[in-house]
């Protein structure tokens, strides 16, 4: 059973379908590599209730919390870990979640000339909606978070759990978006440039078709636009800058994507177009997790061999038939997975618990069972 | 009181939306005329699933009685911008535009908005020729993002043509003749807690009715406890023969928890099949009609 080695890996970043266990995963990997030694930070975006009691955080706090180990060492002491198995006392795990509105403002914050000026813009109506809806926005945040937290020269290992965006993309590519924006030229032209003739035809033309649509709409976009603009104004060379440093972060040799998903039907063909997109994006694949996969099926020849009641032996083999069907499924899915898998990338197997993850061993117990398909 | 003539299905990512939406549209299809849109056009689970890969954004039909469509924002909103726009000219003149573009997108919900203002409109135009629409939908979080929108338009529209729209999409999420919420569910826990906070938070917050929770792979019983109790010198088989009893079992609670929260759960049989293809989603879909009437 060959084990997933992240050891040359500095920044894991966890990507897939909604619904397939991305935190769960995200996490199990964190606490791994912090039970064999190394400082890890773990990232969520949006856990389940009981992920977030297992990992020592609660619904309202977002800022770092140091996980307690020594059970989880305890125990991987204690089993029978023959691969891979090793503990050390070394490592610490700090969890955090993201909330990407606080990270919006703190980072306008430090981006504005002024605080006069950062509260300006955290006031603005755009800017609130931006903030709380825009669904770039959380994908760009957690790249902020990122840059800070790979900033810390003690962090060996960060694990980050992405938004359940619909595309990988979405995500990889918010810092250029979000940056395409703010530096629009036709968005800079509807600002008010004090000192400066500001006309000309583009000007002009995008001003009228504002101004009609707010008519018709009843909306006031032209004047929130301007201001949004007008405040940004001197921020955007701070943005442009991190996003630059993001885009490197991501593509370093130390980065690693790892793509998860679940043997569904439909969730395969999603992590086949997670993997293009990918890349597209020119980032290398590091390995795909199924998570929650089936368990080996018991041996058939047991029932033909037990001393039961035929009725009893008939529903074995009606239960086992059942099951297998169900594996060859799932087996068909791998194979739709190893097509589409990109050169040098590895395809693991998270298999499923007999109940849903809820404690810090259930964690670590996945992260153990990670295997090679 | 007669099934909504919209029905939009909705639940945590991974407990089976797309193949419970086909499923319905199904059922619903060996009555009268029903259309299946779907809200992810990129993905089109739901029609994959008929056999039909959508790839414009007219409708295709898969029976007689069954019609796909993928809906798209950005047609959306073409065609919303020639409807407030009566001049032809000033509306494309605006589409095109570069500004009007950015500024858009980055309104957060205007496309949102106008997809529910899309599917308020489908339902009007469904009762007039007596057909049914089945949504597949996004998962839970998205989707009371979604359905809350109308409300933020009213935020940032205080008059205007958006406002008025947004009070028709209101009104029509509410009037459980012409929508209602199928939420789709699997035998565990955080599911079935998804669903219920979700219903709840329909309610409490939008007004919007929950027809049913379709539970969803739930196995056909096999062993009794006594049998089960047999097993024990057979240790793995009983572990395989005990996870089906007890996911079913899971299932029967659940059925006691929505109704409790006033919701009727209904049944779809895990199939113990090597492909989930048309033929199961049909399935699937004839034991939903003989249900269906009691909704």
């Amino acid at each position: 059973m060959k084990r997933l080695d992240l050891g040359a890996i500095r920044l894991a970043i966890c990507l897939g379908p909604g619904g397939v266990g991305k935190t769960t995963i995200s996490a199990a990997l964190a606490l791994g590599a912090a039970v064999s030694g190394r400082s890890v930070d773990v990232m969520t975006v949006d856990p389940a209730p009981r992920l977030l009691d297992a990992l020592g955080l609660n619904a309202r706090v977002s800022e770092p919390h140091d996980v307690d180990l020594r059970g989880v060492r305890a125990a991987a002491r204690d089993g029978d870990e023959p691969d891979g198995g090793k503990t050390s006392a070394r490592g610490r795990l700090r969890a955090m979640r993201l909330e990407p509105r606080e990270t919006f403002d703190a980072i306008v914050r430090r981006h504005a000339p002024s605080p006069a000026a950062a509260e300006a813009i955290i006031a603005g109506r755009i800017y609130r909606s931006l903030a709380g809806a825009f669904a770039g926005v959380a994908d760009y945040m957690a790249m902020e978070k990122l840059l800070e937290l790979t900033a810390e020269p003690a962090t060996e290992f960060i694990v980050l759990d992405t938004p359940p965006a619909s595309e990988a993309i979405d995500f990889l590519d918010a810092p250029r978006r979000l940056l395409a924006l703010l530096d629009s030229r036709a968005v800079s032209l509807l600002a008010p440039r004090p000192g400066r003739f500001s006309g000309g035809v583009v000007d002009m033309a995008a001003r009228a078709v504002l101004a009609a649509f707010d008519r018709v709409t009843g909306l006031k976009l032209l004047g929130d636009v301007q201001a949004f603009v007008k405040n940004f104004e001197g921020m955007y060379e701070g943005f442009a800058e991190r996003a630059r440093r993001a885009a490197a972060m991501l593509r370093a040799e130390s980065t690693a994507a790892i793509v998860v998903t679940t043997a569904e039907t439909g969730r395969i063909a999603q992590a086949g177009d997670f993997i293009a997109a990918l890349g597209r994006a020119d980032l290398r694949v590091h390995s795909v997790i199924v998570n929650r996969t089936m368990r080996e099926l018991p041996d058939g020849l047991e029932i033909e061999r037990a001393k039961m009641p035929a009725a009893l032996k008939r529903k074995l083999r009606q239960n086992l038939t059942d099951y297998a069907a169900l594996k060859t499924r799932e087996a068909i899915s791998f194979d739709a997975l190893r097509a589409a898998m990109p050169s040098g990338a590895t395809l693991l197997l998270a298999p499923e618990l007999d109940h849903e993850p809820r404690t810090l061993s259930d964690l670590a117990q996945i992260g153990a069972q990670i295997h090679r398909a | 009181m007669a099934l909504a003539r919209l029905l939009f299905v909705t639940g945590k990512g991974g407990t089976g939306k797309s193949t419970v939406a086909a499923a319905v549209a199904h059922a619903l299809s060996l009555e009268r005329p029903t259309l299946l849109a779907d809200l992810d056009p990129r993905l089109s689970a739901a029609a994959m699933l008929l056999g039909a890969p959508l790839s414009g954004a007219a409708p295709v039909r898969v029976a007689a009685n069954l019609e796909v469509i993928a809906l798209n924002a950005r047609a959306e909103l073409e065609a919303f911008m020639r409807r407030i726009v009566p001049v032809a000219a000033i509306s494309r003149r605006m589409l095109k535009s570069r500004t009007f573009g950015y500024v858009t997108a980055a309104l957060p919900g205007l496309e949102a908005f106008l997809m529910l203002e899309r599917l308020r409109i489908m339902a009007g135009d469904a009762a007039l020729e007596d057909r049914r629409v089945v949504v597949d939908g996004p998962a839970s979080g998205t989707a009371l993002e979604l359905l809350s929108v109308a409300r933020g338009v009213k935020g940032i529209a205080p008059a205007g043509a958006l406002n008025r729209i947004a009070h028709s999409v209101e009104s029509f999420l509410r009037d459980p003749e012409r929508f209602g919420v199928i939420l789709t569910v699997t035998p565990e826990e955080l599911a079935i807690r998804e669903a219920l906070e979700l219903a709840a938070a329909l309610r409490e917050h939008l007004g919007i009715a929950t027809v049913a929770a379709v539970m969803n792979r739930v196995p056909t019983p096999l062993f009794s406890r006594a049998e089960l109790d047999a097993l024990k010198p057979l240790p793995a088989h009983r572990h395989l023969a005990e996870r089906r009893e007890h996911t079913r079992a899971a299932a029967r609670r659940a059925r006691r928890v929505f109704s409790h929260a006033g919701i009727r759960m209904l049944d779809l049989a895990m199939l113990y099949r090597p492909t989930m293809s048309r033929a199961e989603v049909e399935e699937l879909g004839v034991t939903l009609a003989a249900e269906m009437p009691t909704l």
